[in-house]
């Protein structure tokens, strides 16, 4: 391992400038070894760290943990892994992006290795420090996109409320949280009162406007929790958590109330707006989201026949009328 | 006979080397967790790429929920060691190493690479230690490892690995169970190694059965 043919130790001289932190610690955590990228990232020179103890050095650090790991890895004669990914740093260094950015600090990957003689048992333990500040900022920009992607496709396009498959997903989850813990949550089907003569009268720009304008009227009146999407051409879909029928019927009437206040305008053109909407509680015993669908359903086929702009709760009496 | 596959002695002389190997392991396991480990006798086969998937299943039952980890070796032989946790393990692996209340996912995922390691890094450790008594290498016979990431967590053991995606068309597949009485704590360590480290294999078995 020696240089023999040059004045200076190979080993020796490369081990110091390594772009990867290296230092030794003996059973009693004293610093053996110190190298340059270990001491200009922590700007405490190797002769003030070598023949210290690092937690007196470094009272930061997490001393029962880092111990742990630097005890077994004696104990057990084995070297030993960190990930940035569970811990983001043994050291807190500064990344070295000062201009580029992109993170709070160094991310760190650290290897451990039990230094021994051949067939001895370990006399010290060397930790290397990597530098993963790349491969953390790649990580987070990947999770960033595929968020943002799932995001996009959650959304409906037009109005950029919700879309179908997300309410599918969201009834799914919330039907099976509540059947499994208990409490209650309401579904409000509601689409819009003559909006195919809308179209008809004033093209499909003036349509795609009313809808618009109606998921924003509507977004306005949402609680944290509830949910609202566009389930299909004019019609929505409100989920609302921990809502019995009565709750779900009285917040319907105020949605109805905003949509109806006022007509939508578009260049110029007047157009009055109404929903009708069907309201529908969860029961325990249903089989599935789809009995709520399907009960919200004849509560708005209800509304409509009760002459439109009206809100109407289900009832096992609707069943027949559906006949 | 096919070029993956291994002839009755081999297969013995293969087991004898293991067997110690994992026992290292187990006592390391020990040793780390501070209870006492049980340990089935390691079987080896030569598996088909196609038939990987439903052994991992059968290895730790078709319905269970598996978490897994996977580090890599290269050096004297070459492969991957893929160590399987059980789904109640991951909790068990907690209450042993002093954790308590909920844990956070980092955290158990820590535990699972700390564990992974140690067993693979043992069980590879002993046969090197095995190989290095009875062999004539050039230089010394070293393994180097590289750092454990968590391959999977919660799934179909079925889904562990993707046949598509490998290279290679026969795998020599070592498993072992470690086990902590009285825990509900599980966990299945295999290696892999593709075909070359198969030939490897061989030519090591036949060097441990002229030494003896």
């Amino acid at each position: 391992m020696s240089g023999e043919a040059f004045s200076f130790n190979l080993a020796e001289t490369i081990v110091k400038w390594l772009d990867v932190g290296i230092f030794v610690l003996d059973k009693n955590f004293e610093v053996q070894l110190w190298n340059n990228f270990m001491a200009h990232h922590s700007c405490r020179k190797s002769e003030e760290i070598v023949g210290k103890n690092l937690f007196e050095a470094f009272p930061e650090l997490p001393k029962p943990w880092f111990t742990k790991k630097v005890n077994t890895v004696f104990l057990l004669n084995n070297f030993s892994f960190i990930s940035w990914e569970n811990r983001p740093y043994l050291f807190r260094f500064a990344h070295n992006r000062p201009i580029t950015g992109g993170a709070e600090h160094m991310y760190q990957n650290c290897m451990l290795l039990p230094l021994k003689a051949e067939h001895g048992k370990p006399e010290a333990v060397c930790v290397m420090v990597f530098d993963a500040t790349d491969t953390a900022i790649a990580q987070s920009l990947l999770q960033e996109a595929l968020e943002a992607i799932s995001e996009i496709s959650n959304r409906d396009g037009l109005t950029e409320i919700y879309n179908r498959r997300y309410l599918e997903n969201r009834l799914s989850s919330e039907f099976d949280r509540t059947r499994r813990y208990g409490g209650t949550f309401s579904m409000i089907l509601f689409d819009l009162d003559f909006f195919k003569k809308v179209n008809d009268t004033y093209g499909h720009l003036a349509g795609d406007q009313v809808l618009i304008e109606v998921a924003a009227r509507v977004k306005e009146k949402l609680r944290t929790s509830d949910v609202l999407g566009r389930y299909g051409g004019e019609e929505f879909i409100l989920i609302l958590p921990e809502t019995n029928q009565e709750g779900a019927r009285v917040f319907a009437e105020r949605v109805r109330e905003a949509i109806a206040l006022e007509p939508v305008i578009y260049e110029n053109i007047t157009i009055p707006v109404t929903v009708s909407m069907g309201v529908a509680e969860y029961q325990a015993g249903m089989a599935s989201y789809s009995s709520m669908t399907h009960q919200s359903d004849l509560a708005l086929y209800a509304s409509k026949a009760a002459g439109r702009n009206h809100v109407t709760c289900y009832e096992p009496a609707l069943e027949k009328l559906a006949d | 006979m096919s070029l993956a596959s291994l002839s009755n002695d081999q297969r013995d002389a293969l087991q004898e080397l293991t067997n110690i190997a994992m026992g290292q392991a187990g006592a390391s396991l020990a040793a780390l967790l501070d209870e006492f480990v049980d340990l089935s006798v390691p079987r080896i086969s030569v598996v088909e790429l196609a038939d990987l998937p439903p052994a991992l299943a059968s290895l730790v039952g078709k319905t269970n929920l598996v978490s897994a980890v996977r580090q890599s070796f290269q050096g004297y032989l070459r492969g991957e060691a893929i160590i399987i946790f059980g789904e109640p393990g991951c909790r068990a692996l907690a209450d042993l190493m002093g954790f308590e209340g909920e844990l956070e996912e980092s955290g158990e995922n820590e535990l699972l690479l700390d564990v992974a390691n140690v067993l693979s890094g043992a069980c590879l450790g002993g046969m090197m230690e095995q190989i290095r008594a009875f062999t004539e290498t050039n230089g010394p016979a070293e393994l180097s490892f590289s750092m454990p990431s968590v391959m999977a967590r919660q799934v179909m053991a079925e889904q562990l690995i993707d046949p598509k995606k490998v290279k290679w068309s026969h795998a020599l597949l070592l498993e072992v169970n470690f086990t902590i009485k009285n825990r509900n704590f599980i966990a299945h360590l295999t290696m892999l190694m593709p075909e070359e480290g198969i030939e490897k294999i061989r030519h090591i078995t036949d060097e441990f059965l002229a030494a003896f």
